[in-house]
């Protein structure tokens, strides 16, 4: 095995972990100690403070709950510990999950005695950034130096290609795990793999199939006389005895029509019994049905979003255990209308293409050799480990300036390929095109050549390339943006943009900060989501510049560059750079989600019914059919809410973050709902802004302006039609430049701005500088100075007031466009 | 905000900024890209500008993994076909990348007709 490459990839699950290895040409999954190649994701530590992991902690759900957690990879990315009471310890959501990976590690090393330093990791497609930078850090915590993330349906993605290559249409992942569910849409075009797009529910899972089933068994105790109450913290322990009961009879019912559910000596409240019921698969059925109908009404979505109908799917890919379920496998085919994938295990499929993908970003897990003695001059060489051309290209460049090497070349090493002679350019550099032999890996000597055509050994000597798929660049799954003050997000990422991705924006600071004094810190928080508004998205952490670090103040308007990067599994980077006092704030993203109170989370679900009750009357006034029936619909979402509230009462963290979200999806329905019974307010704004522009563009704009107006004002207009309110939004932006461009070429129309501005001089975020600047103003009109009145003009909107209920709604941002 | 100026948008057509022509297969375009991507990070000189109708223009890693993501996406790549065959028969000389606005450009890439669709 040390001879061979060793690519590992986990499959970091909330139910299962798996882990599985590569070496460039198999595929071997890891088995644990107890000889299973699924390693519960469960942690127990005992009164000593001992940790135990897996199978073993598992067995230990039913008799010791409190001091056994599972379950833990759904809370990733938030500020909730999780209580070990006997050894009087708490753990946060990715340290568990670090134990789990340390767990896996130590099996890689048991099996095959190396000690992976590397290691690709899945996570859900829907992670959003913070839960993304939990999993990472949770890599890292259990020693793994170099870690790299993959999105699971992209790793369900791989493994699948890899095993059936030739199709050449659409196929869909629906990938049901223990808490997530991920869809995705894939195609492979000449052993391309690309992703064109996924969706899915971060909180849908195998874990509210147990749910289901437990809640029948809740309404046959309670028919009983016993009642066991999910907002009682006193039952909270019972509560996770029965779901574990729950979750044995699940499996047993995939098989049988129906399974025993029995735990001996469950304590209800002080009063302890023995439950003993049976449950048959049609109740199970009846519980679940809506659940797997949610997924498959994302599917739909996704299918829509990508103008693809009935029929069009080649294949449909299960990933997950609860893609077992007889229910599910029957709908799901009724649905979608495709066959499964033959021959591929859904439960293992993540980390067999985790390792794979490990193979095509060449993470080699090995620990680095002692370089070999130098022998030549250093080459440095580019190549795609893994890719579908059977002729790639190999890139490298001459490290050290030698006036010896004239050319290269390179040789397959069984002799039966050879290029020719290719000349290196004067940087040195120099590309040349390999021949692979066909699925499996191949190895190449490199070579210089001398002016005489003699051979000059180059460091490396070698390199391997495996023929399989080439991997297009995953898809991001949601937009990505910064909250500004105003309530507004300005978008760095769009939804669907390929990963690795890095943009830059000059955003403003709204208020002076002065260095040292405490508590001041200056917010740009980062947000997720489809929204215009920022309180409607997620957000998803905050980069915090405290005035504590800043050397020099910054005063109000100062120019923030700021740059966010996301690399392929999603992970964020993010840099500020303060121009004015030419500062760096380099990965201050704190990317955790704020915990909520209950109380605040009540207080939410209570307006948002008020809300959802009014727009329902003034739908029904306005014979608005379409919109009552919606709002309807979604009504038992709030109801879910209230639940998930009362069961977060009585110590159900899971359901508490479930809540949480579901009310800001509830928030966001409302607000679209909102935006269209203030539609025919939209078009009358259309004309006005129309109007004004016209009016100053015919003025003083030139004639490409005209035409751009006139063209604009067109596309307004077909999107108003389209009811595309972000479109219409956009295109009204763009008219209402035209105008004010425009507008500003009035001789007289920086005066004009001055002395409005001047006129609202006290309502300044930096009285002392907007008064001198007035001052300073009224001297520039007294001489006609035109370019200073528009400096400081221009200073002056930077000074402008912050409205501090919208800069609340953006979540305390500091800064704005100008 | 640069996909709103339709040159700007033109001189960055992943045809061009790959440097293959219209009727490359998928492999052939993902070959020019990993040869730009590996020449790119090595620093080499050459890599970091292409030509256009309208003259050179530059690109980066970033700017080419776009161009490959528009060209991986069958319907995109019809969109780019298109206007990576228009020939603007009256453009202004190569070799000014900072040239001014084209007054004709709109027209003869016809952007009118595409916008009015």
């Amino acid at each position: 095995m040390t001879t061979r490459p060793l690519y590992v990839g986990i499959d970091l699950g909330t139910t299962n972990s798996t882990v599985a290895v590569f070496d460039g040409e198999e595929v071997t999954l890891i088995r644990n100690n107890q000889g299973s190649v699924l390693t519960p994701s469960v942690v127990r530590i005992d009164a000593r403070g001992n940790v135990i992991v897996g199978a073993r902690a598992r067995r230990f759900l039913d008799s010791d709950p409190a001091n056994t957690r599972s379950e833990f990879k759904r809370l990733m990315g938030t500020t909730h510990a999780l209580d070990f009471p006997a050894s009087s310890t708490s753990r946060r959501p990715e340290e568990l999950s670090a134990e789990v990976l340390k767990s896996l590690r130590q099996d890689v090393a048991d099996q095959l005695g190396i000690t992976p330093e590397c290691a690709v990791v899945s996570v859900p497609a829907l992670f959003e950034l913070h839960q993304t930078a939990g999993a990472s850090n949770a890599a890292h915590r259990a020693g793994f130096e170099r870690v790299e993330l993959i999105q699971e349906p992209v790793a369900s993605a791989i493994a699948a290609g890899w095993s059936q290559s030739g199709s050449n249409g659409p196929w869909l992942v629906y990938d049901l795990g223990g808490g997530t569910f991920d869809v995705s849409l894939l195609e492979t075009r000449e052993g391309l793999l690309r992703v064109v797009g996924h969706d899915g529910d971060n909180f849908l899972g195998g874990r509210d199939f147990d749910r289901a089933l437990m809640d029948v068994a809740l309404a046959k105790l309670a028919a009983d006389g016993i009642v066991i109450d999910r907002a009682n913290s006193r039952h909270a322990q019972a509560l996770r005895r029965l779901q574990v009961a729950a979750e044995d009879a699940k499996i047993e019912l995939t098989r049988a029509t129906q399974a025993p559910l029995f735990v001996a000596g469950l304590d209800v409240g002080g009063q302890v019994m023995d439950v003993d019921l049976t449950v048959t698969r049609s109740e199970y059925e009846a519980a679940i049905g809506p659940l797997i109908d949610r997924s498959l009404a994302i599917c739909a979505r996704l299918l829509a979003a990508n103008g693809l109908g009935d029929g069009a799917l080649e294949r449909v890919v299960l990933v997950g255990g609860p893609t077992v379920t007889p229910l599910l496998r029957g709908r799901v085919r009724a649905v979608l209308g495709a066959d499964f994938g033959e021959g591929l295990d859904p439960m293992t499929l993540v980390a067999q293409g985790a390792a794979l993908f490990a193979g095509t970003v060449a993470l080699d897990g090995r620990p680095v050799a002692k370089a070999p003695p130098s022998t030549g001059p250093k080459v440095w060489l580019q190549f795609p480990a893994m890719t579908s051309d059977l002729t790639p290209f190999v890139v490298g460049k001459l490290l050290e300036q030698t006036n010896t090497i004239k050319q290269v070349r390179i040789a397959r090493s069984d002799g039966e390929w050879q290029s020719d002679p290719t000349p290196c350019e004067a940087d040195g550099t120099f590309a040349v095109m390999v021949r692979l032999l066909p699925r499996q890996n191949s190895s190449f000597q490199v070579q210089g050549l001398d002016g005489s055509d003699s051979a000059v050994p180059l460091q490396p000597a070698s390199f391997a390339i495996t023929h399989g798929i080439t991997l297009g660049d995953p898809p991001l799954s949601r937009s990505v943006g910064v909250a500004l003050a105003n309530n507004r997000v300005q978008v760095y990422f769009n939804r669907g943009s390929p990963l690795p991705i890095r943009r830059t924006f000059v955003l403003h600071t709204v208020e002076t900060v002065h260095p040292g004094s405490e508590d001041h810190v200056l917010k740009v928080p980062i947000v997720q989501g489809e929204f215009a508004w920022a309180h409607l998205c997620r957000l998803v952490g905050t980069l915090e510049i405290p005035s504590t670090a800043l050397t020099a103040p910054l005063p109000v308007g100062s120019e923030v560059e700021l740059m966010l990067e996301l690399d392929r599994g999603g992970q964020l980077r993010a840099q500020a750079r303060i121009a004015g006092i030419d500062q760096i704030f380099d990965r201050v993203a704190l990317l955790m989600t704020p915990q909520v109170s209950l109380e605040t989370l009540a207080d939410a679900q209570v307006k948002l019914r008020t809300r959802a009750a009014d727009l329902s009357r003034a739908a029904f006034l306005d014979h608005s059919g379409k919109t009552a029936a919606r709002l309807s619909a979604a009504m038992p979402r709030l109801d879910e809410v209230e639940r998930n509230i009362v069961a977060a009462r009585g110590g159900d963290l899971d359901a508490g973050e479930q809540a949480r979200r579901a009310l800001t999806d509830f928030d966001a329905l409302l607000a679209e709902i909102e935006a269209e019974q203030a539609w025919p307010e939209l078009g009358r704004k259309i004309e006005e802004t129309f109007a004004m522009a016209v009016s100053w563009v015919a003025g003083y704009g030139n004639e490409a302006e005209r035409s751009t107006l006139n063209n604009t004002y067109q596309a307004c207009k077909r999107a108003f039609v389209a009811r595309d309110s972000d479109e219409v939004e956009r295109q009204l932006a763009v008219i209402q430049r035209l105008g004010e461009a425009a507008y500003l070429r009035h001789p007289a129309a920086w005066e004009w701005e001055f002395e409005r501005c001047a006129a609202r001089v006290g309502e300044s975020t930096d009285l002392r500088r907007a008064t001198e600047l007035v001052a300073k103003g009224r001297d520039a009109v007294r001489q006609r100075d035109g370019e200073t009145i528009e400096r400081i003009v221009r200073e002056l909107w930077g000074l402008a007031p912050v409205d501090h209920d919208e800069q609340k709604l953006g979540h305390g941002s500091g800064l704005r466009m100008r | 905000m640069t996909t709103h100026d339709p040159l700007a948008a033109w001189r960055s057509n992943p045809f061009f900024v790959l440097e293959v022509p219209t009727d490359a297969t998928p492999t052939e375009v993902e070959r020019a890209g990993q040869r730009l991507l590996a020449l790119l990070a090595l620093g080499s000189a050459g890599a970091g500008t292409y030509e256009t109708p309208l003259g050179p223009a530059t690109r980066d890693a970033d700017r080419v993994r776009q161009a490959l993501a528009a060209l991986r996406d069958p319907q995109q790549r019809v969109l780019h076909e298109l206007w990576a065959n228009v020939a603007p028969a009256d453009g202004p000389a190569s070799g000014h990348s900072n040239a001014g606005p084209w007054e004709e450009a709109g027209h003869a890439l016809g952007w009118s007709a595409l916008w009015a669709r």
